[in-house]
């Protein structure tokens, strides 16, 4: 608490009680919501059942990469994982040439419907995704894709989400650069691609880390189209390693430090750019 | 905006002024039909069919699986754990990500460490953290009441008491959306402009009151776009409650998403009919909160 007259200007060189404070709770915060890391990595790197006979700080002479070899060769999560790679690839690529073109055809063109067509991609946002899994089980099945890459891709092709962020980004650009391009003889499609799309790249960026976000950690349809280990993804091989019969909890524990490496990796490199692009791109 | 087109502009160029632009919203309209319109219609069709011996939804019965979900007290539970999850975890997820973000705003000691260790959960799938969950929850080897057992505190059977195993399903939700609310109110409270919080400051306001007075309310919009975001999230939630209780102890677990799992794609035989009642529940009470949403947006920019 600062007094009225306090300059907020003064520089303070010890810190005062409230910050002691504040600095005290922050800490409590962190270490419950650090725990379940905590906890993870702890136990991937020694040997199974270490913090329940050992406590939970670390003895550093028992570390082992024995879970991790164990979590490469003897579970399916390899395969898995380039299932995972190949699922977030061809989603992403997809979501994005679909999301362009769409939100290129409701900002620049006038036409009759486009207002229309907008409200109905407004209308998919609040469609749940879990509600719509049996008729889209029904067709995939009857086409012959269950338990395929392909399968687990197709109904994610379009996405109401990416096309919004990218029509919201195309509206805010003036639309005499659109006009220009035109005049220049610039088809639609080399103006989308050449020139509308390389000057909203801040929205394009958050749109495809939504995409791929949105496709790696995607659990429900990937679980219900798939029947082998295959051809699952990681999420789904994840989830049911704790009751397979192979694995300890300790090789569990790799297996999760394995899958969430890559987006771990994404929130410490890029934390400033996920406050600033992805959170402050959808509160707009 | 029109441009005037000047008629030294060729014909060619003139006549083309649309070219193929509004047909590129084809592909996604194609997509979006196929496998967003036409499987809610086919969701609303199948809500009333009964299946026949081998599990295909064939039997006419219009409205009788309705009424009988409606009658059926089990389907009455479904409906209060799934609000009971979707609000719990909510509630604990914003809450304290609003207070973590409150805290860190001024300067203070290590707070890029700590701003990078609230993030943290964010790299988490709902699925990854059920499973590190499973693990902090398990009955003999469970790490959690080993650490609380640490400080004196004597944890509950986790997932084998009913109330515990919805705090447990919610706790899990609640830190995996923790990350998230985090990014966002972080965003929010950095959106608030400086010259306000100074004059505010200047008034004398304590943190408390500039908090409670000038901070929260201007962030409200972003406090709200979360809540609703995360209730939805929250009413679908699956791979918690697959992962740690499978619905139980005595379906004390089970929501939507799960029934509809069990009824549609478990091991009984399939009742899509059912199945599809609850799907359209769910679409039902997403699309209320989300007209809720957009009435309270626009009160709030009125204002």
């Amino acid at each position: 608490m600062s007094a009225p007259n306090t300059s907020i200007r003064r520089k303070t060189r010890a810190p005062r009680p409230g910050t002691v404070v504040r600095f005290i709770v922050v800490i409590a915060i962190a270490a419950i919501v650090f725990l379940p890391v905590y906890v993870s990595f702890l136990s991937a790197f020694m040997p199974n059942g270490e913090i329940v006979r050992n406590g939970i700080w670390p003895n550093v002479t028992r570390f082992t990469m024995t879970n991790f070899i164990k979590a490469a060769t003897s579970t399916p999560l390899p395969q898995q994982y380039l299932v995972s790679i190949a699922v977030v690839t061809l989603q992403t690529i997809a979501q994005m040439i679909t999301g362009a073109l769409a939100a290129y055809a409701l900002v620049f063109p006038r036409w009759r419907g486009r207002g229309m067509a907008f409200i109905l991609v407004l209308i998919t946002l609040a469609i749940p995704g879990e509600s719509i899994v049996i008729p889209n089980y029904e067709l995939v099945s009857q086409i012959g894709l269950r338990n395929t890459i392909l399968g687990v891709v197709i109904p994610y092709l379009a996405a109401g989400y990416p096309i919004f962020l990218l029509r919201q980004a195309f509206a805010a650009i003036p639309s005499e650069i659109w006009e220009a391009s035109r005049l220049d003889g610039a088809g639609d499609l080399r103006a989308l691609f050449a020139i509308i799309m390389p000057a909203c790249r801040p929205q394009v960026t958050t749109a495809i880390i939504w995409s791929a976000l949105a496709a790696w950690n995607g659990y429900f349809w990937p679980l219900l189209i798939t029947d082998t280990d295959a051809a699952r993804t990681v999420q789904v091989g994840i989830a049911q390693l704790p009751s397979s019969d192979a694995t300890n909890p300790a090789v569990v524990f790799a297996g999760v430090v394995l899958v969430v490496i890559p987006t771990m990796v994404l929130v410490i490199a890029a934390q400033r750019f996920l406050v600033n692009g992805l959170a402050r791109g959808v509160l707009r | 905006m029109a441009l005037r087109t000047p008629r030294t502009v060729p014909w060619s160029r003139r006549g083309s002024k649309n070219g193929i632009g509004p047909w590129l919203l084809v592909p996604a309209a194609i997509l979006l039909v196929v496998f967003l319109f036409r499987p809610l219609a086919r969701t609303v069709q199948l809500s009333g069919y009964a299946s026949d011996i081998i599990g295909n939804p064939t039997r006419w019965v219009g409205i009788d699986n309705y009424v009988d979900l409606v009658l059926d007290p089990e389907f009455v539970h479904t409906v209060f754990v799934s609000i009971a999850i979707a609000l719990l975890g909510m509630a604990l997820a914003t809450f304290t990500a609003l207070l973590t973000v409150m805290l860190l705003r001024r300067r203070l000691l290590a707070g890029g460490l700590f701003s990078v260790i609230f993030s943290l959960p964010f790299a988490y799938s709902a699925a990854s953290a059920s499973v590190i969950f499973a693990g902090l929850f398990a009955p003999s080897v469970g790490v959690l009441n080993v650490i609380l057992g640490g400080v004196g505190i004597d944890g509950p059977e986790w997932l084998a008491n009913p109330v515990a195993a919805v705090w447990a399903v919610s706790i899990a939700t609640a830190w995996y959306q923790f990350g998230f609310a985090f990014l966002v109110l972080t965003a929010a409270v950095r959106d608030v402009p400086p010259e306000i919080v100074e004059a505010a400051q200047l008034d004398g306001a304590g943190a408390l009151r500039l908090a409670g007075r000038v901070l929260i309310p201007m962030m409200r919009p972003s406090i709200l776009f979360l809540t609703v975001t995360q209730t939805i999230d929250g009413l679908q939630t699956f791979a918690q409650i697959q992962v740690l209780t499978r619905g139980g102890p005595a379906n004390a677990t089970t929501n939507f998403v799960y029934r509809l799992y069990q009824l549609a794609f478990g091991n009984g035989t399939p009742d899509f009919g059912r199945a599809s009642v609850i799907a359209i529940v769910l679409v039902v009470i997403v699309a209320a909160i989300t007209a809720l949403q957009f009435r309270l947006f626009g009160r709030e920019r009125n204002a």
